[in-house]
């Protein structure tokens, strides 16, 4: 099974990708310039964590002008599954796959800390091998991840079941005025969502940080064993 | 010419750097000071055969990468010192 990793300018999770594709998962990933106009054969696209074009003018704002971005959207409308982690979620959005912005964290801080949250939606790729409920201890780090989407955005969302992950207090409680439990201070406490055909998934929280009991947790594997689980029902050999 | 633009937050969304500028700036005995928007300001310097043209274009960009339409609103006008 093969992973294509988006290298931006400005990208740093994109070894700390590699590392848990290849040596926890024990799978093949390529590292794709941005620049590229092909996915080198992936079975599934990872939009990493950093920061692309320095977030100059606004957190993937640049970066979904990038070349690689129109194979993204041509693999994500063929019906590939695709995770944006942190910055590759922001330029999910900005990129238009998935709904919604990111605005400043509520506190104006930087929080990069161990975050509990739940899962809502177990029918995504990136989430068939989690339970409904599950709470997840995952890292965040970042300054602009409030997540906000018009009112009738919000609606549409939890509608179609659409919201996948929410921050929680570490027992699964939801509390979106909590600065503690909601941490960036996001709508409806959305820590990551899906869109309408479910293969694109865009997540705040770092599951590539957490796939080690070294790294402190392990909960992050749920998400990438689940694409893999994911693929090997669609015939895709390990 | 030069053409300008503003980009703002819309009225629904929370400004928490605005509202840290108009705390600090009434904590500075600035009493009057209601609230604070915090937006951005670009001076796009064009080539077009006209103003129309360039304005045009520039309205073009800042739609599609200067502004996020999902959150922010945007004016462009052109520079009357550099038309």
């Amino acid at each position: 099974m093969r992973f294509a990793i988006v290298v931006f300018p400005g990208s740093n999770c994109d070894h700390d990708a590699y590392h848990a594709v290849t040596q926890v998962l024990g799978h093949d990933a390529v590292l794709v310039w941005h620049k590229d106009t092909d996915l080198g054969g992936a079975d599934a696209v990872i939009l990493p964590g950093g920061f692309s074009y320095g977030d100059y003018l606004r957190s993937g704002a640049i970066a979904r002008f990038s070349p690689v971005m129109g194979c993204v959207a041509e693999f994500a409308n063929a019906g590939g599954p695709v995770i944006g982690i942190c910055n590759g979620f922001q330029v999910l959005v900005e990129a238009g796959l998935l709904p919604g912005a990111m605005c400043r964290n509520r506190q104006l801080k930087f929080i990069c800390e161990h975050v509990s949250i739940r899962v809502e939606q177990t029918d995504t790729p990136f989430t068939r091998n989690a339970r409904v409920g599950q709470v997840l201890r995952i890292p965040i780090a970042h300054g602009e991840g409030s997540y906000y989407a018009l009112p009738e955005t919000i609606a549409a969302l939890e509608t179609q079941r659409q919201v996948v992950f929410r921050y929680t207090s570490p027992g699964g409680e939801l509390d979106e005025r909590n600065d503690l439990w909601n941490p960036n201070g996001s709508t409806a406490a959305i820590a990551g969502i899906c869109n309408a055909r479910r293969n694109v998934v865009g997540l705040m929280p770092h599951p590539e940080r957490a796939c080690e009991a070294a790294m402190g947790s392990v909960d992050g594997r749920t998400i990438l064993e689940s694409v893999v689980a994911t693929l090997a029902t669609q015939g895709v050999l390990a | 010419m030069k053409a300008r633009v503003h980009v703002t937050l819309k009225p629904s969304i929370l400004d928490p750097q605005g509202q840290t500028i108009a705390r600090a700036l009434r904590s500075m005995g600035y009493d009057g000071v209601r609230d604070v928007r915090q937006g951005k300001y670009f001076e796009v310097d064009v080539d077009a055969a006209s103003v129309e043209d360039g304005l045009a274009m520039v309205r073009e960009v800042a739609e599609r990468v200067l502004a996020n339409p999902v959150i922010e609103s945007f004016r462009v006008d052109v520079d009357p010192d550099e038309s």
